[in-house]
């Protein structure tokens, strides 16, 4: 055997003992994402050709022509609350998020409480865009094969699900085995979906100012005057439903060690991927607005036939026949938002598995695909059969998921940055960076959720909310919150029972971290 | 007088079995032992943004899977466990078995393969297609076999370049295990398809001698080998009659195809894998090392 053992001993570190790890560290994620690399991944998480499409009908029926207001003041409370979330990122990486950090806050119950929200939000998230991506697979071979009657088997129930199911199926095994695009081809297909969202919103514009649009619009600057609201409970809806548009942008803010430079890569990225996403959101809703006007017409934003999924309707009026191209960017986006967004519940469920506050069978990490296997499994479950039932007893279930899912983000991310405040409440005024990002505004951020959340869930009451789809006389938006709320309370009780280790404070303890000031103080003594 | 031995390791059956089989050329060997486990490089996640905590809790989950694995291993043998990042199981294999300056690296075979028999999974295809060190190939149910020495080490000897590589790999492997040399010849059923079975056999006779003639005359001074020729009306056929002691294995050539000093699996090798019950040896084609011939 030729090769011999002449250069003494092997150049690894051992796996174990005091120097785990030192060497060989190529490939962790510490340092691999640069801002361009940020930027991609925050855009595409986003995925604002989905959120746009899913959101805008809903929120123009509740606030009219005041939009871009809307998105504007949405941006407010997620920019503190992420100032929160990045505080706690810092001081407790841990792929629980939310959970980890309100049990270390809070204890047991609460935490346990923000990791069901943070899943209960992820699965309806992955059900309203499967859904959506399901209608523009149809619309898209029927443009492409120009028979119209393709896209209205979307609207068939039976097949509608099946499909529905099938993209689940299809988004669980590749999330399971994970099995990744190349970088080239990801940046080409962010790339892509903002190009064509800028095509869509320039050609409605332009077919808007010269008359050649369904309800020509002529724009207002007072369309970005948040105050002109007619009420406050539509400005709460609104303000839910814009606080989704930017979920997921908090993970530009939150990488952190697995930047190339953590003390400026996030903020830089942070900032790009904003200004990319609100300037499109911006340009799309008063280009769609311009184009379609606010009414109800055939065409209208407010339409609740087409509400739900606004570009469905509208891309074939302006575009002609470069529809598909819209399609193409929102069946692209949806999917690639499909796989980041099923990371989330399935991280979280492996770390509640870890510490005990779920079986033990939820922390398997599947041996040959490092995936967390069974939370990944079980939360695609969960997201397939709520989209099932929901398609059956909603009228519009698009509309009234994305309505319960801006509830849902509210009250984790609420709970989230409560947690922030009251986690580093021995810190707040060792500085005054500290007293800003660790109290002030993850403070103002959690209350203007809390607010938001309490809002939303008195009025969805009403049956006429979101839908106008009730049970027992009380709006399905409603129950939907409370069911998936009480869910939590009786699955956590159950667990409680048959765990009792994690509920008592063993595996995960509450914890404050000491004032830096005064230690150093202690110190100079 | 040789180097250590890389196991590639998956907390799976697979890898169970590569872990015994390793643990066993080890201890045979009187080598160190490494079990590396390769876990997906960050950097190539685009889609799925990154979190360093389920990465933390990904090295700490694979550093209790080497443990356990490592507590299979007899004490007699030494070894050590690493965790690794790649782009591929197998590139992350191959990059540790260079820096380890390891001899052989084993692997398991493909969930799902028949008890005792080889199937070869994503992880062996592409190591046996791109790697420049020996690969060691266990067959599914490794991991309970009785057998803790190597009785016998079978050389299937072809007749082009290669042979000598293969045989200088026997040799070697025979020399550090004390098990017993035996020389198989293929070559009788290395003809077209469609030739007479009856032909084959007279022409191949003749051959096989030929070859293994000149085989035994290449071996070093001091070197016994017993000697067969394998008969059957195919590859598969002639080697499931062949007797394979429960300690044995089996050494085969890289294919021709192959590029200078890399794997690939021939033809031959592949329908052999089929049917051997025993471990298998993949040699580079030719081996650059100075002092190799």
């Amino acid at each position: 055997m030729s090769a011999s053992e002449t250069r003494g001993t092997p150049p690894l570190a051992p796996s174990s003992g005091a120097h785990a790890g030192e060497l060989s560290k190529k490939g962790l994620s510490a340092g691999a994402v640069g801002v361009l690399g940020a930027v991609v991944i925050g855009v595409s998480t986003i995925a604002p050709a989905y959120t746009l499409t899913a959101s805008l009908g809903p929120t123009v029926s509740v606030v009219g022509t005041q939009v871009p207001a809307i998105i504007l003041v949405g941006f407010i409370p997620m920019l503190l609350t992420a100032f929160g979330y990045r505080e706690l990122n810092r001081a407790m990486p841990d792929s629980g998020t939310s959970f980890t950090w309100g049990v270390r806050a809070f204890g047991p119950w609460i935490g346990w409480m923000t990791g069901w929200g943070l899943i209960a939000a992820t699965v309806i998230v992955l059900s309203n865009l499967a859904g959506i991506a399901v209608e523009f697979l149809f619309l898209l071979i029927s443009q492409l094969s120009g028979n119209p009657d393709i896209a209205e088997l979307a609207f068939n129930p039976f097949i509608n699900v099946v499909v529905c199911l099938l993209f689940m199926l299809g988004a669980t095994l590749i999330s399971y085995r994970d099995m990744q695009t190349t970088q080239k081809f990801q940046y080409i297909l962010v790339t892509f979906q903002v190009v064509v969202l800028v095509l869509f919103a320039v050609v409605a514009i332009v077919k808007a100012v010269s008359g050649d649009a369904p309800d020509p619009t002529a724009f207002s600057w007072s369309w970005f005057n948040p105050f002109e609201v007619p009420t406050f409970s539509a400005f709460a809806a609104g303000l839910s439903l814009s606080i989704f548009i930017f979920w997921g942008w908090d993970v530009v803010l939150t990488m952190n060690e697995e930047t190339k430079n953590p003390a400026k890569t996030p903020g830089r990225a942070a900032m790009l991927t904003v200004v990319i996403v609100v300037s499109l959101y911006l340009l799309l809703s008063i280009g769609l607005i311009m184009f379609a006007g606010v009414g109800t017409g055939p065409l209208g934003l407010a339409n609740e036939d087409i509400s739900a999924n606004v570009f469905f309707a509208l891309s074939d009026p302006i575009l002609g026949p470069l529809a598909f191209l819209v399609s193409l960017a929102v069946l692209s986006s949806s999917a690639a938002s499909l796989q980041s967004t099923a990371v989330g519940p399935a991280r979280t469920l492996l770390a509640m598995g870890h510490y005990g506050a779920l079986p033990a069978k939820f922390a398997r990490v599947s041996p040959r695909f490092f995936t967390p296997g069974y939370a990944t499994v079980v939360s695609a479950i969960v997201a397939s059969v709520f989209y099932a039932v929901m398609r059956v007893i909603s009228e519009n279930v698009l509309t009234d998921t994305i309505l319960s899912l801006g509830m849902m983000i509210c009250f984790y991310y609420g709970l989230t940055a409560f947690a922030c405040v009251w986690y580093f409440r021995k810190q707040w005024f060792d500085s005054v960076r500290s007293f800003f990002f660790t109290f002030l505004f993850p403070l103002v951020g959690g209350a203007i959720l809390a607010v938001l959340f309490v809002t939303t869930l008195i009025d969805s009451m009403d049956p006429a909310y979101g839908s106008g789809s009730s049970i027992g006389g009380l709006g399905l938006v409603f129950v939907l919150g409370v069911v998936v709320i009480l869910a939590g309370v009786v699955i956590m009780i159950w667990q409680a029972i048959k765990r009792p280790a994690f509920f008592r404070g063993e595996t995960l303890s509450i914890d404050a971290p000491e004032s830096l000031r005064r230690a150093r103080r202690r110190q100079a003594d | 007088m040789s180097g250590r031995i890389v196991v590639g390791y998956t907390a799976t059956d697979a890898g169970a079995d590569a872990v015994a089989l390793g643990a066993r050329l080890a201890a045979a060997m009187d080598v160190p032992l490494d079990l590396v486990l390769v876990l997906p490089a960050e950097d190539r996640s685009v889609i799925t943004p990154p979190d360093a905590g389920y990465d933390r809790y990904l090295v700490t989950q694979a550093e209790t899977w080497l443990a356990e694995a490592a507590a299979s291993i007899p004490d007699a043998v030494t070894h050590a466990s690493h965790v690794r990042f790649g782009d591929s199981f197998a590139e992350g294999l191959i990059a540790a078995a260079h820096e380890l300056s390891a001899s052989h690296i084993v692997v398991g075979a493909a969930n799902g393969g028949l008890r005792g028999r080889h199937r070869l999974g994503t992880v062996a295809n592409e190591l046996l297609h791109s790697s420049d060190v020996p690969v060691v190939l266990a067959p599914e149910g490794s991991r309970r076999l009785e057998a803790t020495t190597v009785t016998r080490v079978t050389a299937a000897i072809g007749t082009r370049p290669g042979a000598s590589a293969l045989l200088d790999e026997s040799v070697a492997l025979a020399t550090a295990t004390g098990a017993e040399l035996r020389l198989l010849s293929l070559v009788s059923v290395d003809l077209p398809v469609g030739v007479d079975t009856g032909v084959i056999r007279i022409a191949g006779a003749a051959h096989a001698d030929d070859v293994l003639g000149k085989a035994l005359d290449a071996l070093p001074e001091g070197i016994e080998a017993d000697v067969v020729v394998a008969r059957g009306d195919s590859i598969e056929d002639a080697v499931s009659h062949l007797s394979w002691e429960p300690g044995e294995l089996a050494v085969v050539g890289s294919s021709r195809l192959a590029r200078r000093r890399r794997l690939f699996l021939g033809s031959t090798a592949a329908k052999m894998l089929h049917e051997l019950p025993v471990p298998m040896v993949v040699v580079p084609r030719t081996r650059g090392k100075k002092g190799a011939r």
